[in-house]
């Protein structure tokens, strides 16, 4: 199993860099993940968008469709990119500590 | 290293360093804005990659095989290897395949017209490792000296010198990996040799014998899949939540009123579809919905595990799983009295459940099973739904996914209903049954770990990347909107990484959805578009 160092611990990832083990997850883990991508800051938008994706995934055990990440959040999905570079499922569950998702998705 | 040599004896030597090196220089060039200069190469795997994880073939790592920590395991799965080889060649463990791979072992001639068939082969600009017959040979010199024990006179001259060892087996298993299994090859061999059937029973080998398989297929796929439901993970009330969700969200931007059936007895069709484009492309089980209840279908969802996800991964590596899966698909949909099951748009889905499952699905869990793409077509022409052919008024192409196409011979009834609706319809070249693959068949369009991408998007997709281009270079640019036309979902993966990679949308213009969509584009119901171009 890959590891990385993430806010002064080193941690299971996936190849991709995804947390395996997503009760490790604390706010700093996903500041360092923002900043290993150039987001220095997160804003309370960003922090929106994680705390939807933690709630959803801790209730259904999966990543929400990402039309419904629009809709609960608000946000279109050009201000997603914006604000998550790699995109909803590349950037926004990763920082949010949620497994990558699997099968045909 | 010339690009185009490359000694069997290599193969089984080193078995720690890496085979052949991939030089971006070396693909086939693709027209601007795409060529060589202006895409960025893949990810190298990194030192930690390298230590951790077997690499020794092309650089790259699909299967992801942890390295062995000594000697006596290695030889562990060797001898496993062997004991698998044995078994593929005997009636009791491998009925299913057993004449169609004696078949493919036996009368290869060695010509290499397999060669100048193969996307892959081209792609890499005819990398010796990519011919498919390379894979095939050292599996057939493997059986013929393991397996069988013959003493022809070539293998006393050494003519068909082979070893097994760990670099034989280890390469192996991720070389089994680099094959669409199209079956592209076994169209054009003169012998009717299928590589791609070889290919799969090597991993098949490797599953069921050695334990080994990527997570996508088997962790996170199949054995996901009938823990939970879906390899999505999606359990029924999630899955039925979801389409609860996609009904109103679908029924406010058309303006019709969306309500999709779940579990009705005795319907006259049972909807299986890929779990998947609920997540992923909503717009496609959204359009099947729509057209159903316009044309006054009686029909259904399940939300009984795994009856709402027709994904059945056994089918590229494992004869087990794929029973499995299969078999619950069937008894769900006896358990509802469903007259007949329609294939959801996805190819392997296809192949699994109308030609292959046909072993298996005897007496009376042999419930008709039709393909999504004449269900289409006569929905389409049944005068139910009125149409208006100018809203579809942009270039349109078709992908035809092997697994429909070439090998289940589903060839006319999608393009019939792309010449009616849309005014712009263009086709590939070549197409139908000669098409190329997306470069994710297989189930390769699941693999992601590592370095994988990389080899899909330049590899396995750039003959299909080069090939769209080419049917829209009458409208170059990202001025003109385009269509890119691919009734299955693995297809549509693919495709939206290979679009990713290359910016194709910012620079030509090119989305990638299904065909239902196109359909429902053009209903004159329609408030809004129904096509919005990946945005929302």
């Amino acid at each position: 199993m890959a590891q990385m160092e993430l806010a002064g611990r080193m941690l299971e990832v996936d190849e991709n860099g995804f947390l395996q083990e997503p009760e490790k997850w604390t706010e700093e883990i996903a500041r360092a993940y923002a900043a290993k991508e150039g987001v220095t800051e997160l804003t309370p938008d960003h922090w929106t968008a994680i705390n939807y994706l933690r709630k959803y995934y801790q209730e259904n055990g999966i990543c929400p469709m990402v039309r419904r990440l629009v809709k609960e959040t608000g946000f279109n999905l050009k201000k997603l990119y914006d604000l998550f570079p790699n995109g909803p499922a590349h950037s926004a569950c990763k920082w949010a500590g949620i497994p990558k998702p699997t099968g045909c998705v | 290293m010339k690009n185009n040599e490359l000694r069997f004896r290599e193969f089984f030597e080193n078995a720690d360093s890496q085979l052949v090196k991939i030089e971006i220089n070396h693909l086939i060039p693709l027209p601007s804005p795409y060529d060589k200069s202006q895409v960025s190469a893949w990810r190298e795997l990194d030192t930690d990659q390298r230590r951790r994880l077997v690499c020794n073939l092309d650089g790259f790592i699909a299967a992801g095989l942890p390295v062995p920590q000594n000697a006596a395991e290695e030889q562990k799965y060797i001898d496993q290897f062997v004991k698998g080889l044995k078994k593929l060649l005997s009636r009791e463990s491998n009925w299913t395949f057993l004449q169609p791979l004696l078949l493919s072992l036996d009368f290869c001639v060695k010509c290499q017209t397999c060669c100048d068939s193969c996307h892959i082969y081209l792609a890499s600009g005819r990398n010796a490792l990519y011919r498919p017959a390379f894979r095939s040979e050292i599996f057939r010199r493997l059986v013929n000296k393991y397996a069988r024990k013959s003493s022809s006179l070539l293998s006393r001259f050494g003519v068909d010198e082979i070893k097994l060892n760990w670099a034989t087996i280890s390469r192996l298993y991720e070389l089994s990996y680099r094959c669409n299994l199209c079956r592209r090859c076994a169209q054009a061999c003169p012998m009717g040799v299928d590589n791609a059937l070889i290919t799969r029973e090597l991993r098949k080998l490797f599953s069921q014998e050695l334990g080994w398989a990527p997570q996508e297929l088997h962790e996170k796929g199949t054995q996901l899949q009938l823990k939970v439901g879906s390899p999505t993970g999606m359990k029924p009330k999630v899955v039925k939540d979801n389409l609860d969700f996609l009904d109103k969200d679908f029924s406010e931007v058309t303006g019709l009123n969306i309500a999709t059936p779940w579990d009705k007895s005795g319907a006259d069709v049972l909807l299986l579809p890929g779990a998947g484009d609920i997540l992923s492309f909503p717009e496609s089980i959204m359009a099947f919905s729509i057209l159903c209840n316009a044309a006054g279908i009686n029909w259904t969802l399940s939300s009984e595990a795994p009856g709402y996800d027709g994904v059945n991964y056994g089918l590229f590596y494992d004869d087990i799983q794929f029973v499995k899966i299969a078999l619950q698909h069937a008894r769900i949909a006896k358990k509802l009295g469903v007259k007949k099951i329609v294939m959801g748009e996805c190819g392997h889905q296809h192949k699994a459940m109308m030609a292959v499952a046909d072993r298996i699905l005897t007496g009376e869990l042999n419930i008709p099973r039709e393909s999504s793409m004449t269900f289409l077509e006569n929905l389409v022409f049944s005068g139910r739904i009125k149409f208006d052919p100018d809203r579809n008024n942009f270039p349109v192409t078709l992908h035809d996914p092997c697994n429909i196409v070439r090998n289940l011979g589903i060839v006319e009834p999608q393009r019939r209903i792309l010449r009616y609706l849309c005014p712009q319809f263009r086709e590939m070249n070549p197409h139908g049954v000669d098409n190329y693959c997306c470069g994710g068949g297989g189930g390769l369009s699941l693999l992601a770990g590592a370095n994988f991408i990389g080899w899909k998007v330049n590899i396995s997709g750039g003959l299909k990347f080069k090939q769209i281009l080419a049917a829209f270079s009458d409208c170059p640019g990202s001025g003109v909107k385009k269509y890119l036309c691919a009734p299955c979902l693995n297809c549509k993966l693919q495709f939206r990484d290979l679009l990713e990679y290359y910016d194709a949308k910012e620079k030509s213009g090119i989305y990638c959805g299904g065909l239902a969509e196109l359909i429902v584009n053009a209903m004159v119901d329609l408030k809004n578009p129904f096509i919005t171009w990946g945005e929302y």
